[in-house]
């Protein structure tokens, strides 16, 4: 008999809300499956993704809240009168920020009623590839079925299985940001770019911090994306970005357990965490105790619960993520797949959004725009932001040759920083260029405040194929950090001081 | 009559938290038994739908501030009509789809119920003569 709906998507975050809400526009019939299975500490939340509720936003939010205890503490030298130490309570702003995410949540409610999308909280699983059932919380059950039908049922962090008490005693991403009452001293474990941000803003508003890295930071970053190396995010591979941001968050107040990885985790009578670990340095084992302990170790794709198999749609052995070609198409040809369940594309948001509109307009508006998954700026929230676009100097070393690119570079002082005395060490900025004539720029790297309103500007020219002469006839806004990009010329190549001052 | 003057003079203050609720203070004995907060579908359907007085719904949430404002006062309003209207809370969150249903898109949004239909409505805060207005009419109609 002939499907129910003309598209069923499966997942209801960034990627999957996008494509239903871009199909409705065409008068489709759209159904749109959406839920939340709690974390092992039960943690759970309303439609809209990991970007809404334990990822982009209350990050974003929480990471603006350990900014302002810092502009607090800058305000004395700008005449402020405001007695310290300042404190802060986090409850106040959990509530704040958990307010804000439920609005957002009603909001994209509000969104799928009024562009006739239905909507469905039910935990979906092929039956054959054009049904989809589930049950309800109430354990009615419901089948679904349509022409076309989109995964975008993201991701979940891991735990480290292998550490005894992990599971029963730590919390993850998922976890934190819902917390009603403050993590007190942390233990952010290891260092992905997702707990650096934590680390970060843990310690901005005044909790005993403590990262955990089983190697150099550099290795954590390579695990955080399994991206093949034709698609490389720019904050992989990084190595020395990553140190120069991890500096900056040691010399702020974040301990860092360099080289070390936990073995135990047990809960005390008075109810903090005895975490046991081995140092690989000294190689003894150590322990110490906290009030809470934070996993991550990397986001698996939520694909176990699918039962891809029923459908046939194949996934990568090694990382779980499901295949799909530039098209996003899956093995399966009217089944396809957006945002974090995709192998080898960023996880990202508006990487998401953009590839789930565009399949929209493909399968239902006779556009055959392909999602251009080049040069996706990005920016890591910590203390002191690290926003890219474009290759890393590895990724353009590795393609091009040492000898066939330039890397521009320089170390400034953000004026802020001045009045306030602030150590301006890590801010620092490199543009990777290619050597030949043309000298087009391959990649852009900045740490500093703003990073991500920095960058944004300048990925639009790296996008039009901006070069290093286009970049430095275009002159400055003064007085700026992101100038400083228009002005660089110190090579790494000519082994200069890159310290550049301002007027 | 001096009720009533009491209440003209807290308003010239201006509306605040503490103010708010000052004014719920009035009304509070009276408040409980003509208030009520909705638990789920079926005790809408039970106390709403088909309820034989007429119902006033706020559909409010916990993040909305005009909310927390025209709470409080469309309480005090319904206590002082003393049970010919009663007021049902129904919070957005944790009865989502309720609000889907009754075709809420912003809050606070206020429905006049009457025999299980929706009479009237309206979205955003209003002043106390307007709510006055609102309620007058919902028991006269």
């Amino acid at each position: 008999g002939k499907n129910e709906y003309d598209l069923l998507v499966i997942g209801g975050g960034s990627g999957g809300l996008a494509c239903a809400k871009e199909a409705a526009q065409f008068g489709r019939k759209v159904a749109v499956l959406d839920y939340v299975e709690p974390s092992p500490q039960g943690t759970a939340w309303g439609i809209g993704g990991t970007c809404v509720n334990v990822g982009c936003i209350p990050k974003k939010l929480m990471h603006q809240a350990a900014l302002l205890g810092s502009a607090l503490k800058d305000a004395q030298h700008y005449g402020w009168n405001i007695s310290q130490p300042v404190h802060h309570t986090w409850s106040v702003m959990a509530q704040g920020v958990q307010n804000y995410v439920k609005s957002l949540n009603w909001g994209h409610r509000v969104q799928l009623q009024e562009k006739k999308v239905k909507y469905f909280n039910i935990k979906g699983s092929f039956s054959d590839p054009h049904t989809v059932r589930g049950l309800t919380k109430a354990g009615k059950e419901t089948v679904v079925t349509a022409d076309n039908i989109v995964i975008a049922t993201g991701g979940r962090p891991k735990y480290p299985m292998h550490v005894a008490g992990a599971l029963e005693y730590g919390i993850t991403s998922d976890d934190l940001f819902w917390l009603k009452e403050s993590p007190g001293k942390t233990l952010p474990s290891f260092i992905l770019y997702v707990s650096l941000e934590c680390a970060g803003f843990l310690t901005g508003i005044g909790l005993d911090t403590t990262v955990m890295v089983r190697s150099i930071p550099l290795r954590g970053f390579d695990q955080a994306s399994h991206v093949s190396k034709k698609k490389q995010i720019c904050f992989t591979i990084q190595q020395q970005m990553a140190s120069l941001v991890t500096e900056h968050m040691e010399s702020y107040g974040t301990k860092f357990l360099k080289r070390c990885f936990p073995t135990k985790v047990e809960k005390l009578k008075s109810g903090r965490l005895q975490v046991t670990w081995k140092n690989a340095d000294l190689d003894i084992e150590e322990t110490d105790s906290f009030n809470t302990v934070m996993w991550a170790v990397g986001r698996a794709p939520d694909t176990k619960t699918l039962n891809l198999e029923a459908a046939g749609v194949k996934t990568n052995s090694e990382t779980g993520k499901i295949i799909v070609d530039a098209s996003e198409a899956t093995s399966v040809p009217h089944i396809y797949a957006v945002g974090d369940i995709t192998e080898g594309r960023p996880e990202l948001t508006p990487t998401a959004i953009a590839a789930g509109k565009l399949l929209a307009q493909r399968l239902f508006g006779q556009s055959s725009e392909l999602m251009d998954y080049d040069n996706v700026p990005t920016t890591v929230f910590t203390p002191l932001e690290y926003g890219c676009v474009g290759l890393s100097e590895e990724a353009a070393v590795q393609r091009h040759g040492s000898d066939n690119i330039e890397v521009y570079h320089a170390y400034y002082k953000p004026l802020e920083f001045t009045v306030a005395e602030r150590d301006a060490t890590q801010c620092y900025m490199k543009m990777v260029c290619l050597r030949e004539r043309e000298q087009r720029i391959l990649g852009l790297h900045f740490i500093g405040p703003n990073a991500g309103e920095v960058i944004q500007g300048f990925a639009l020219g790296i996008k039009c194929g901006a070069t290093y002469p286009q970049m430095m006839k275009t002159v400055g806004i003064h007085p700026t950090c992101a100038e400083e990009v228009t002005k660089l010329h110190i090579t790494k190549r000519s082994g200069l001081d890159a310290t550049v001052t301002g007027c | 009559m001096a009720q009533r003057l009491a209440l003209q003079r807290l308003l010239a203050l201006p509306t605040r938290g503490p103010l708010a609720s000052h004014g719920r203070a009035f009304g509070t004995s009276a408040g409980r038994r003509s208030t009520f907060n909705v638990q789920d579908g079926s005790d809408f359907q039970d106390r709403v739908v088909n309820s034989p007085k007429p119902v006033v719904v706020d559909f409010h949430a916990q993040w909305c501030g005009p909310c927390k404002i025209l709470g409080p006062r469309l309480e005090k309003l319904v206590a002082k009509l003393d049970g010919k209207v009663l007021m049902a809370k129904v919070d957005i969150d944790d009865h989502t789809d309720l609000a889907i249903e009754y075709e809420v898109s912003a809050v606070p949004t206020v429905l006049a119920m009457k025999n299980g239909d929706v009479v009237d409505k309206f979205v955003g805060i209003k002043d106390e003569d307007q709510l006055e207005a609102f309620l007058k009419k919902l028991i006269g109609a």
